[in-house]
């Protein structure tokens, strides 16, 4: 079965190698963006590098350090054990699966691994067909005309979203539009696209359109909705966690007035796709998708940490505009890999913290600026809160009660759970959403002290 | 590099009119159709050179989506001139000119000067919008106004230095404070201070940035 697996991604692989290929070139009908077979989108096409990379910024040199043979074989047949009892993992062994992510999942197995990670699989196992029915819609011309503006403007530099009209440009409109039927209210976002375009870069259209449904609505709800509200809100929790971590970094910000929302929006959006090397991008998502935004938290502290985090370093940042040109181009000194890895897993912010940051933050605003639209307690904290509010979803859908922190919640639902000992009070609906898929919902969840 | 002044610019428009492009033509004197995409904000700088005297601009480039409009609200702080960007190709980016006039109005400080540019003046071939609508638009408005085109650079140049002359003459007139950095306005490191903490006096190069 593994040598099975293996050959199939390797035949996949292989099949996307020749399609991009052949839709090279085909590059600029227009004329302007090719000047010769040994140019793509103007810039002079070096060996493809082993992420698919022509060139730009995130084009990785060779010489990088490579996982040893056995070791990378040793880790495939961990992975490929988890694979075979995965709820047993995560109910069990959760933290041995964090650490394994921590680690780097097996490139040959990530794709199967983000999808068991965020849950992906089981929504598209639950709705089969469901992604060519929202094909098959005709969308709203206002999202698809936004949408094919932007198809190729995703990794412009990466040999699946080179070619205009290639095959992962089709494949970026494919599901970028089907989210937008999907989720009608939220439509699409900008920020959307490179995120999708990673989780292309992966696995196939279908596969990767429920992936981003779950990072939309599990992982990072409302940060693509209209107003941008949530991803304001953690601009004020991220500033707040500096404080704590980096008191030298948050003073220097604090100083020359930069708010967060000038340097993280593009990084918490992007989940720092278009920020890290490479390999830096995908250590980051493996350990996102396993622990929730906790993660994109912690790379933004790392990342101000190193740039700012001490006095030698601010020296030449005496105001705004140097901070700010610096924050946008960060040394790649700062991100090396297993440096940038070590950093993140070492910073003692956990989800507590964030919650009850988040909880200070959702007050402050109320007061300075009103009611929410959003609910930012919705928010789940990678796996293992998601199993959790699958079981207590799938257990409340079947009719029985159950058991959460002790106290048992009487069925069926809408129901509400509360209790003395409860820190959350949740209201939970198991229901088909308005695009008739079946969505577990949390209606209401608020925090009390 | 050493400069008397620098001065704070922000790009708006509709997606997709070639905000980043202008930048680009203006900042790296090339056009590169294939890019990714803005989210949030870009950052360019030059140097130019107005009455003999040095002039960094820094310019800001943001994201043109309607739903990063609460945040593109932010970047208007400190700004001392806007380039407010339409497609001459695609007319609905033209209607929309009045919202962003409006959001720059309310946002930013009162003497920001804010330079009306219609791009891609090359694609004359499928003109939706009439050169004499946007100049009397800017009119009504009291804007300065250019057709561009990022992809030939035909008056790129002129439409960053007219701007940037445009402020020149109201700090002359003594209508910016030079001295707040919220008016978009920061005066160069080599003006003689009494600042003796930062070290190497020789070339003081500090606050340059580099070698934009």
């Amino acid at each position: 079965w593994y040598t099975r697996l293996l050959h199939k991604q390797r035949t996949q692989e292989e099949n996307l190698m020749s399609g991009t290929l052949e839709s090279l070139s085909g590059l600029g009908e227009d004329g302007s963006s090719v000047g010769s077979d040994s140019e793509v989108n103007g810039m002079s096409v070096r060996r493809i590098d082993k992420y698919g990379f022509l060139g730009g910024n995130q084009y990785s040199e060779t010489g990088e350090k490579e996982v040893r043979v056995e070791v990378a074989r040793q880790r495939e047949v961990k992975w490929l054990d988890m694979f075979c009892n995965w709820d047993k993992w995560i109910k069990h062994r959760f933290q041995k699966v964090k650490l394994r992510c921590r680690k780097g999942i097996p490139s040959s197995l990530r794709a199967k691994a983000w999808q068991l990670l965020s849950n992906s699989q089981e929504l598209l196992d639950a709705n089969p067909g469901k992604f060519e029915e929202l094909e098959r819609e005709p969308g709203e011309a206002k999202w698809l005309d936004i949408i094919e503006k932007d198809l190729h403007r995703q990794f412009p530099f990466h040999e699946m979203f080179a070619a205009r009209g290639g095959h992962g440009q089709q494949d970026l409109f494919r599901i970028l539009k089907a989210y937008t039927i999907y989720r009608p209210d939220e439509g699409y976002c900008q920020a959307q696209a490179p995120v999708a375009a990673v989780l292309l870069m992966h696995m196939p259209a279908e596969q990767a359109f429920w992936c981003l449904v779950q990072i939309c609505e599990k992982y990072l709800p409302g940060y693509y909705s209209a107003g941008l509200e949530a991803i304001q809100l953690d601009g004020e929790i991220f500033f707040s966690l500096l404080r704590r971590t980096c008191p030298m970094a948050y003073r220097h910000l604090k100083k020359f007035k930069i708010d967060p929302i000038l340097y993280m929006t593009e990084w918490f959006m992007c989940i720092f796709s278009r920020t890290l090397p490479w390999a830096s991008v995908l250590r980051v998502w493996d350990m996102f998708f396993c622990e929730g935004v906790k993660i994109v938290f912690r790379v933004g502290l790392v990342l101000l940490k190193q740039i700012l985090g001490s006095v030698d370093k601010l020296r030449e940042l005496q105001g705004m505009y140097e901070t700010m040109e610096r924050l946008r181009n960060i040394s790649p000194d700062a991100i090396r890999e297993e440096i940038l890895v070590q950093e993140i897993i070492i910073l003692p912010v956990t989800e507590s913290l964030i919650e009850r940051e988040c909880n200070v933050q959702v007050r402050k605003w109320r007061e300075s600026r009103g009611e929410l639209t959003h609910q930012p307690a919705r928010r789940l904290h990678g796996t293992r809160a998601i199993f959790d509010y699958k079981r207590r979803a799938a257990s409340i859908s079947s009719g029985g009660s159950f058991s959460f922190l002790g106290s048992s919640i009487p069925a069926p639902g809408p129901l509400r759970a509360s209790s003395k000992t409860l820190t959350q009070k949740i209201e939970l609906k198991v229901c088909r959403n308005s695009s008739g898929a079946i969505e577990y919902v949390n209606m209401k969840s608020n925090y009390s002290t | 590099m050493a400069y008397a002044y620098l001065f704070k610019y922000i790009i708006i428009g509709d997606t997709g009119v070639g905000k980043s492009c202008l930048l680009l033509q203006f900042t790296d004197k090339r056009f590169q159709p294939v890019h990714d995409l803005t989210i949030g904000v870009e950052f360019g700088a030059r140097m130019i050179t107005i009455d003999g005297k040095q002039i960094k601009l820094q310019i800001w480039d943001t994201a043109g989506q309607e739903s990063f409009r609460s945040i593109t609200r932010s970047y208007y702080r400190g700004a001392a001139g806007a380039l407010l960007v339409y497609d001459i190709t695609r007319r609905d980016t033209f209607n929309h000119l009045t919202t962003w006039l409006e959001d720059a109005r309310q946002h930013s400080n009162s003497n920001m000067v804010i330079m009306l540019i219609g791009n891609k003046s090359d694609l004359e071939s499928r003109r939706e919008v009439k050169k004499e609508e946007g100049e009397a638009f800017a009119r009504e408005h009291g804007l300065i106004f250019m057709e561009t085109s990022a992809k030939t650079a035909s008056n790129v140049e002129e439409a960053f230095i007219n701007t940037a002359k445009e402020i020149y003459e109201k700090i002359q007139e003594g209508v910016f404070d030079i001295n707040n950095e919220a008016n978009g306005i920061k005066i160069g490191p080599q003006h003689p201070t009494t600042n003796s903490t930062l070290s190497g006096s020789q070339g003081g190069q500090h606050a340059g940035g580099g070698c934009c």
